[in-house]
């Protein structure tokens, strides 16, 4: 082996080499919020897969003498809703739907978007410049109009919420992924994989997808909360998921009349989007931060 | 005379700088460049920047496509007579940039085993060829094999580099600036591991590079580029020592040296390097030029063969007041 | 500078046309019979055709497209088929109200954010800073519609302060700038107010930040530039990229106000989609999407020249 005075140099600093990720990891865990953050959101996503065994009632079970049953009521720890519902059970249960509805469409546009990105980005010419002028037509809309536009057109029900959710969120996920592709495709390891005769399919599995997905999930889990709050807004309007579904946003909805009564029932629906909605906004944050560090 | 085993014939490259219609910016990047290679050679090729190197040095390894003219293998012009991917296995490239040419999410073993496993050798194979590579360029392969990009030194990273060339077992490697970015030791370390490499393989370079001492170590003829063009181009002794071009000159003369007998006093050239977007009409290098005259704004010099394969595009080689 | 303006005025035709196509669209893809809201179910088919015939869904799609377009063109919106009248007069008084809300939580949200913002980034990593922070995480990140809600659960139930819903006592069309009516701006204002505001504080933040940061900064204050000199200096170089971030969410809360304008029953263009959606009125809900849509379009296209004009280096080739 040749000795060179690099070599030496290094032998003074030999460690085990580490991946990439493994280091991402390392720097998430030192962030206390982050963590806290991650904890909360697991708990979260505990809960909603667990419900039927944790809540303590049926949340379609509701018994109208209860209704509007202030919170502490004997029985019925967080109160009974409008048809005399236990508000605990249906709290529960509704992560299912709220977490389901925040999650899936951010997902399967993660999965549209990116592809249509970085086929746009790795591409590029007319097929980038055509795609992304396509989605600026989409991108022209604000999302909260465009998912209620959608939405409303469609009519009401889960499969059109998520429908709508997944069209709002594809061009903002394609456009990152167009970017982060063609910072990338201009690197001197694309074109040396390049001159060596490697297909473009190839190049873009062995060496654009794994600097390229890492970025473009981070902000796609941005959206998760985003989602959320959409979903339980579109429940909230009347479209979306229906009663009577448990989901936070139609509780906040069918609820709104009993501000009157018992607001700070009425109110506890909204307590979990938020509480969902920040934990999983600290969350992607804290992963931002994590992989954003320069070598 | 034998066949060059790379030739490049009159190639052309502009590149769109924005503006439509009568306002379109082209940059004229590589303006009819032509030269040959022979086996076993090392063509210098020098030059400031803008002038066209780097994009002479993609279009020689097929990453750009010329706007006109064409690349032969060893007479066979790739594409129509030669397939790509063959073409590929023959002639590789080593980049400036030595951590911008590794895939960060890649060991280095996984790196040089790239190659190899594109055209066809199973994955072991490949694996093995790639640690008997990483030792050859002086990294033990059971330390460097498993680390990352971001792990090695710039000189260390530029050695993977060079193993991953090698591992197509190519005829010719192009040199991008391969040194220019490392510590000046490095730099020696890394132009010895070459050279020896040279010699061993009996590999043909094209080493493109700014700075001239390290060209005239390295090299047996030397082309040098102005704007797009090929000013001058010949054995690397006779270019330094009778150079035929004025800017040949000028770029010899600038070249810093410790002797104090070699003061310059005046700066050798004058001016800013033109816009390749406007260049001069005539020669372009008229307009910083000290010896220009009558022709020089007006007709664009024609290459002039000085004999031995010295050829100059200059008209005071071609005018008959030229004094030796 | 003038043809980089050029450029982009005339590039906003087709992603104009791209979204009226898009608002076309969307009334085409609902299911059911566009027709069923108007007529009665025992309709002879001759009266259902005629019908058709005049609302013009017996053509093919691209010739109603053009027919629309046209009409739309000329401010012809077609008629609400709940009301009867035209939708481009229900908009236009809509619009005027949202208008007020939508500036008012405008201009609240982006002073408070802006402050927020520029202390947490002078005073880096300090209390302050964490404090703002937290303030501006918890605006991004609370459901807008919830939180108002609990305003008024707080001001208007609990407390009594503030009405809880509607524009005051004109009604939709009479707005005075007086306390009578602002009271019932207040609540619905600050509540639209709250994601802006974080959104322009984590912005504001971070250019702040970065701006101090850079070398020529330490370069003034070793001149001894008085910290007002670099404050100024800050300023102008943040400009640029908050104004943008500050039209973008104007643009957002004049298309996004739907929610909070259901929440206190707000007589804006939001409320107005909502009834549409309700009564599944196509030709209302068409009609407000593409004036909300067309609004951010123009929008954006403003926020673009602003922002080269203050800092050219912006200009794409």
């Amino acid at each position: 082996m040749a000795v060179t005075a690099d070599s030496i140099a290094q032998l003074a600093t030999v460690e085990k080499s580490r991946g990439y990720w493994r280091s991402v990891g390392a720097r998430f865990l030192r962030d206390k919020v982050a963590v806290c953050a991650g904890l909360v959101a697991a708990g979260l996503i505990l809960m909603a897969i667990f419900a039927p065994w944790i809540a303590p009632a049926d949340p379609l079970d509701g018994s109208m003498i209860k209704r509007l049953s202030p919170i502490g009521t004997e029985g019925y720890p967080l109160g009974a809703d409008e048809l005399g519902r236990d508000m605990l059970s249906r709290l529960i249960h509704g992560a299912r739907l709220s977490l389901f509805m925040g999650v899936v469409p951010v997902l399967i546009a993660f999965a549209i978007g990116g592809a249509i990105g970085i086929a746009a980005g790795y591409l590029g010419g007319w097929v980038n410049t055509i795609t992304m002028r396509v989605l600026d037509v989409l991108y022209a809309f604000p999302s909260v109009l465009l998912a209620i536009a959608i939405s409303g057109a469609l009519g009401a029900g889960i499969l059109n919420g998520l429908l709508s959710l997944t069209v709002v969120f594809i061009p903002p996920i394609a456009r990152v992924a167009e970017s982060v592709t063609t910072s990338v495709r201009k690197l001197e390891y694309i074109e040396a994989a390049q001159a060596s005769g490697a297909s473009s399919l190839r190049i873009v599995r062995d060496h654009v997808l794994g600097n390229v997905l890492g970025p473009i999930f981070v902000y796609a889990t941005s959206l998760i909360s985003v989602s959320m709050i959409l979903a339980a807004g579109l429940s909230f309007l009347g479209l979306g998921v229906s009663p009577p579904n448990a989901e936070w946003g139609l509780m906040l909805n069918t609820l709104r009349n009993a501000i009157y009564v018992q607001p700070w029932l009425a109110a506890l629906p909204g307590v979990m989007i938020f509480l969902t909605s920040i934990s999983f906004n600290m969350l992607s944050d804290g992963l931002r931060s994590a992989m954003d560090v320069k070598q | 005379m034998k066949t060059p085993i790379l030739s490049a014939h009159n190639l052309v490259k502009h590149f769109n700088a924005g503006g439509f219609g009568a306002a379109r910016k082209v940059v004229r990047a590589v303006d009819d460049v032509s030269f040959e290679l022979a086996r076993g050679e090392t063509l210098g090729v020098v030059g400031e920047s803008g002038c066209g190197k780097s994009t002479t040095a993609r279009l020689l390894v097929q990453l750009l496509t010329p706007d006109s003219g064409g690349v032969r293998y060893d007479g066979k012009v790739v594409g129509p007579d030669m397939p790509l991917r063959a073409f590929r296995s023959k002639v590789q490239m080593v980049f400036q940039d030595s951590f911008a040419s590794l895939n960060p999410r890649m060991t280095m073993i996984d790196a040089v085993a790239f190659g190899p496993s594109v055209h066809g050798v199973p994955k072991a194979e490949a694996r093995r060829k790639a640690q008997g590579l990483l030792e050859r360029v002086g990294l033990d392969p059971a330390r460097f094999g498993g680390r990352y990009a971001h792990e090695l030194s710039g000189g260390q990273r530029q050695r993977v580099n060079i193993a991953r060339a090698l591992a197509f077992d190519p005829q010719v490697i192009v040199l991008d600036e391969a040194v220019s970015a490392l510590d000046k030791s490095v730099e020696a370390q890394v132009l010895n591991l070459l050279m020896d490499l040279r010699r061993e393989r009996g590999l043909t370079y094209v080493f493109i590079s700014h700075d001239l001492n390290v060209v005239r170590h390295i090299s047996d003829r030397v082309m040098v580029m102005y704007l797009g063009e090929v000013a001058e181009i010949g054995p690397a002794e006779r270019l330094y020592s009778e150079p035929r071009h004025p800017y040949t000159e000028a770029l010899l003369a600038a070249m810093p040296s410790l002797d104090p007998d070699r003061r310059t006093l005046e700066a050798p050239l004058a001016g800013d390097p033109p816009n390749p977007i406007d260049p001069p009409p005539g020669c372009r290098f008229h307009t910083r030029c000290a010896s220009a005259f009558g022709p020089c704004a007006s007709k664009v010099p024609a290459p002039h063969s000085l004999g031995g394969g010295h050829v100059a595009a200059c008209h005071l080689n071609s005018s008959k007041e030229h004094a030796a | 500078m003038i043809s980089f303006i050029l450029r982009r005025v005339v590039y906003t035709v087709p992603i104009m046309l791209g979204v009226s196509l898009v608002c076309f669209a969307l009334v085409h893809i609902s299911p059911g019979d566009p027709l069923v809201s108007i007529l009665p179910p025992d309709a002879s088919v001759e009266l259902q055709e005629q019908m058709m015939a005049i609302y013009g869904f017996d053509r093919s799609y691209p010739e109603q497209f053009m027919r629309w377009l046209g009409l739309a063109v000329q401010g012809d919106l077609g008629n609400s088929i709940a009301t009867g009248r035209p939708v481009a007069t229900e908009v236009f008084n809509a619009v005027g109200n949202t208008l007020i809300l939508a500036v008012t939580a405008t201009i609240i949200g982006f002073t408070l954010g802006g402050l927020f913002g520029f202390v947490a980034g002078y005073f880096r990593d300090s209390w302050i800073d964490k404090l703002a922070t937290a303030i501006s995480v918890i605006g991004v990140s609370v459901p807008h519609y919830w939180l108002g809600m609990v305003m008024v659960i707080i001001f208007s139930v609990e407390l009594r302060w503030l009405p809880a819903t509607g524009a005051g006592p004109g009604g939709s069309s009479q707005w005075v700038w007086d306390w009578e009516h602002m009271q019932y701006l207040i609540l619905p204002a600050i509540t639209m107010s709250v994601i802006p505001m974080g959104i322009v504080a984590r912005t504001v933040r971070a250019l702040v930040a970065d701006i101090l940061q850079q070398e020529f900064v330490a370069g003034l204050r070793a001149k001894g530039l008085l910290d007002r000199g670099v404050l100024a200096h800050v300023i102008k170089n943040a400009a640029p990229t908050a104004l943008a971030v500050m039209g973008l969410q104007l643009g957002y809360l004049l298309g996004g106000s739907i929610l909070i304008e259901t929440v206190f029953s707000w007589p804006g263009t939001g409320f107005l989609l909502g009834q549409a959606i309700f009564q599944r009125d196509l030709p209302l809900l068409q009609g407000t999407i593409l004036v909300l849509a067309m609004f951010f379009v123009i929008l954006n296209l403003l926020v673009d020249v602003a922002q080269t004009a203050l800092d050219p280096r912006l200009q794409r080739g």
